[in-house]
């Protein structure tokens, strides 16, 4: 589940950067304003050039996950089509001073470029300084070293549209009820970055854009492992609502077994993260209406690219962010493919037939 | 002729209010060997407990070499000069034999480190003394066999009882083979000068080693027969309770 | 009777085999890193010596457990009190300087494994139960510290000392292994107190029969355990220049296997000090050669859980026959 993994994290990030969500756009953890990935192209002078620098690049990864692996695949195949050999890939397991490791250790086979996911930014520098000292490029995945300086130090940071996530799930709700209907609304009572800035943008989405939708029923989640008793309680309290949103994918299942439980096949679930069991759900025609997802994979890529690009002399802006996209019953087959650049796992496929 | 090292008398033994030893006397001279034989359940264990510190006696009086003593554990009882060899002969099986002679009174270096040297000198010579047949001072106790284990075990008590030795079924556990050797190194521990106290089962075994057999029948001290003077009819029949002291 | 006879040559065969498993283990692994990756930068100065730097805190913390393990404990614990003892002393440090920040680290550590020690020793609690559970409290009280957040360390003596600084050249982290696997196997090998360590691992009863106080052992073993725990906090905090309570957490199975492979047994009376390191920088080269090979996340995991299951395997049937 990558925002439970993302947690520790984006503490760090928030008191960092004091960011807060509700101004209606994403911002990187500096502030910086973000542009869209997919207007990162290379020439074909650029790719020549690149090509032919017999180039190298390590992968130092933060844990691995299901997002991760796609951002690793987008970066892998990236790599591959600029023929840079990926030498070395690594993974952390959430500790910053296994990193540094992992960092020292990938330097032995002096790759020009490292893409990195650092585990903790605001202790980032110490990390990546043996990297940063021996000229490699840098590209990071969400956040970068605390004290680091785009351009000067990295090349950029690419990360996913949060504001837009949460925008995404209210639309889909909208679109699920017909713009209208009593809603409630399961978010992460916890001060995070990451869930915060995505749980914010769908109320204001609803608040500001469905003004025949309300939110008649809020109820905050701090510990996962009381998701079910949560669900149980809003659902119990309100058989009526015609949609719950929930923060992410794994407590929604938890809203998703309530729900069932109670007989109830009436009330809609939107929630974010692709996850086999929710998605499932959908195509059978079940409570859940939409799942919303980050492109992973593209995240991936476009770290790539970037600093692919930076090897030839290209600049890239500081903060690239990827699309989301709303997944459906009737998109989940593109949807899996956009995210995670996977086909959708063999149960749901075949409950599409 | 000196006077015993070991003198027992009026010794009782009450747990809660059951008598687990009354009104018991011994003495054990150096040199001499003692067997101390009975039924199961007789006291014998407890009777090795008080001697070796583990249980203060309720009333009577235990004296070594005529000094009156009161030991309130075991390792007062050590430093006295009492060793004791269990039934499952306490030894750290993967340590060297001469770590396990040693084991809690390892000799020091000047600089505060083990004396390895003095402690594998004095143990080759020990048990050469013993004639224990053991492959090396190195060896770990668990590449021995059991009767070098139990040789091992009665070189330790050797190496530091200077008054009296308590062997608790030194040959339970043994072939016939092995019981003879470990039997011929409790024989020679007469010519060392200090008191053995022996509990053994088999009869025959006490016979072929004791100077004197002391019978205990329900925590009562039946009597003592020089092992010259008795026969086993008799034994059998002091420990059955067919014929009384 | 032919013991001795019988005895002499199997045991001679068996004891070179057992001593030199780890080793033979460590320059196989060695050898073939070298010979596979001799283009990938894994004979280089730097790259072997960062392998030494990399797993100063795991050796350290092998170090503890060799003693813990030998007097046939477990210390799970060591995974949170190395952040407890990071976090500890880089919040000091930050507030009244390097030689408080030093203290409360070790102190930190002290003090839970002499909870630890007291539990085990005197309340007779098994040691992986009770270590098992304060694993656990003390990694939520790591978190509950400083709010999860990371704290910077900024005294650069601290730092010097502890992880980035050198001395004659060679870095302070190798000074800190040398150094500390000298005395741990002066300590274990050659004082009264090694030997009661291994003879209460190996029979504890045997030992009180000796006249060892055993409970006294069982305490002493633990709380060791807990500060040179804390000592490899404050190692990572020196390194990282930074705390974290994450940092600790992923090494207690490295250390287990590190001692294990390097000839401790699991449940006492044998150990060794020399083992540990060997099995310490095994680890960490399989780390980095993995790595340089250029294997994916999870090629590297399976490799490496392969190796570590043979060395183990090896290794304890050497010792259990």
């Amino acid at each position: 589940m990558r925002n439970v993994i993302f947690i520790p994290m984006a503490l760090v990030m928030m008191l960092v950067t004091g960011a807060n969500a509700a101004d209606g756009v994403t911002k990187g953890p500096n502030g910086e304003k973000p542009e869209p990935a997919r207007s990162l192209t290379l020439t074909a002078d650029e790719e020549a050039s690149i090509k032919a620098g017999n180039y190298t690049a390590a992968l130092v990864w933060h844990e691995m996950s299901e997002y991760t692996n796609a951002v690793n695949s987008g970066a892998q195949d990236e790599f591959k089509r600029l023929g840079i050999t990926v030498v070395a890939q690594t993974d952390a397991g959430f500790d910053a001073a296994r990193q540094k490791a992992d960092v020292e250790t990938v330097l032995a086979k002096k790759p020009s470029i490292i893409l990195s996911l650092p585990v903790d930014p605001a202790t980032a520098a110490s990390v990546y300084d043996p990297a940063r000292a021996a000229g490699v490029k840098l590209a990071f995945i969400d956040n970068s070293p605390a004290g680091y300086a785009h351009d000067k130090d990295y090349v950029t940071i690419v990360s996913d549209d949060l504001f837009q996530m949460g925008n995404r799930a209210g639309i889909a709700m909208a679109d699920a009820l017909g713009k209208k209907g009593k809603l409630g609304y399961i978010f992460h009572d916890a001060d995070f970055y990451v869930t915060n800035q995505r749980d914010q943008a769908f109320k204001r989405t609803i608040e500001q854009d469905y003004p025949d939708m309300k939110i008649v029923a809020e109820q905050g989640m701090a510990d996962t492992a009381r998701s079910e008793e949560i669900a149980q309680a809003l659902v119990t309290q309100h058989p009526d609502l015609d949609g719950i949103y929930v923060t992410w994918a794994e407590p929604a299942l938890s809203v998703l077994a309530a729900l069932r439980a109670a007989g109830n096949t009436h009330t809609r679930i939107v929630t974010l993260d692709l996850n086999e069991p929710a998605a499932l759900d959908m195509v059978k025609g079940g409570n859940v209406a939409a799942l919303v997802a980050d492109e992973a994979y593209m995240i991936g890529v476009t770290a790539a690219r970037a600093a692919a690009g930076s090897l030839a002399g290209k600049k890239t802006g500081p903060f690239l962010v990827v699309d989301s996209i709303a997944v459906t019953k009737d998109t989940v087959k593109e949807g899996w493919k956009a995210s995670l650049n996977k086909d959708v796992p063999a149960t749901i496929a075949d409950a599409i037939k | 002729m000196t006077g015993p090292v070991l003198e027992l008398s009026g010794i009782r033994k009450t747990f809660g209010g059951v008598t687990a030893i009354e009104d018991f006397s011994l003495e054990i001279f150096p040199g001499e060997i003692v067997a101390l034989v009975g039924d199961n359940g007789a006291g014998k264990s407890t009777l090795i407990k008080i001697v070796s510190g583990v249980h203060p006696p309720s009333a009577g009086s235990i004296a070594l070499d005529g000094q009156p003593v009161v030991m309130s554990n075991a390792t007062m009882a050590r430093m006295l000069g009492i060793e004791v060899v269990y039934q499952d002969l306490a030894l750290a099986d993967q340590q060297a034999v001469y770590m396990n002679l040693f084991l809690g009174r390892e000799p020091l270096t000047a600089l505060g480190l083990l004396d390895r040297r003095r402690m594998i000198a004095e143990t080759e010579k020990l048990v050469k003394e013993l004639d224990v047949r053991i492959p090396s001072a190195h060896a770990a106790i668990r590449d021995l066999s059991g009767g070098q284990r139990q040789g091992v075990a009665i070189a330790r008590a050797t190496h530091w009882a200077s008054k009296l030795i308590l062997l608790d079924e030194p040959t339970a556990a043994l072939g016939v083979a092995e019981t003879a050797r470990v039997e011929e190194i409790v024989r020679s521990l007469k010519k060392r000068n200090i008191g053995v106290l022996i509990i053994s089962h088999s009869l025959d075994q006490v016979f072929r080693l004791s100077d004197r057999i002391c019978v205990l029948r329900r925590g009562k001290q039946i009597g003592v027969r020089d092992t010259k003077a008795t026969d086993k009819n008799e034994i059998i029949a002091m420990i059955t309770g067919l014929k009384q002291g | 009777m032919s013991n001795a006879d019988l005895a002499a040559p199997s045991l001679l065969s068996r004891i070179n085999l057992q001593r030199y498993v780890v080793y033979i283990g460590f320059l196989a692994i060695f050898l073939f890193f070298a010979i596979v990756l001799r283009d990938s930068g894994f004979l280089t100065v730097r790259n072997l010596s960062n392998i030494v730097l990399q797993t100063a805190p795991v050796t350290i913390m092998a170090i503890g457990l060799v003693f813990v393990m030998s007097a046939g404990e477990i210390d799970l614990s060591i995974g949170s009190i190395v952040a407890v003892s990071a976090l500890a002393a880089a919040v000091t440090i930050g507030q009244y300087g390097m030689v408080a920040g030093i203290i409360a680290g070790l102190g930190a550590g002290f003090v839970i494994g002499l909870i630890n020690g007291f539990l085990v020793a005197y309340v007779k609690l098994p040691s992986f139960l009770v270590t098992l559970a304060t694993l656990g409290l003390f990694a939520g009280v790591s978190r509950s510290m400083t709010d999860l957040r990371s704290i910077p360390v900024t005294d650069s003596l601290f730092t010097g000392i502890f992880g980035s600084g050198s001395l004659f050249g060679i870095p302070s982290l190798i000074w800190w292994t040398v150094i500390a696997i000298a005395i741990a196997h002066i300590v274990f090998r050659e004082t009264r107190f090694g030997a009661h360590v291994l003879a209460t691992g190996d029979n504890a009863r045997a030992a009180a029969v000796c006249g060892i106080s055993v409970p006294r052992i069982r305490l002493a073993v633990l709380t060791l355990s807990g500060v040179i725990a804390g000592l490899a906090g404050l190692l990572y905090a020196g390194r990282l220049q930074a705390a974290k309570y994450t940092l600790g957490e992923t090494d207690l199975m490295t250390v287990i296997a590190a001692v294990i492979v390097g000839g401790t047994l699991l449940n006492g009376g044998k150990g060794s000090i020399v083992g540990a390191l060997v099995g310490s920088l095994m680890m960490g080269m399989l780390n980095n050669g993995l790595i340089l090979m250029g294997l994916s996340v999870s090629d590297q995991m399976i490799v490496r859980g392969f190796i570590i299951l043979a060395a183990v395997a090896v290794s304890l049937r050497e010792k259990n026959r």
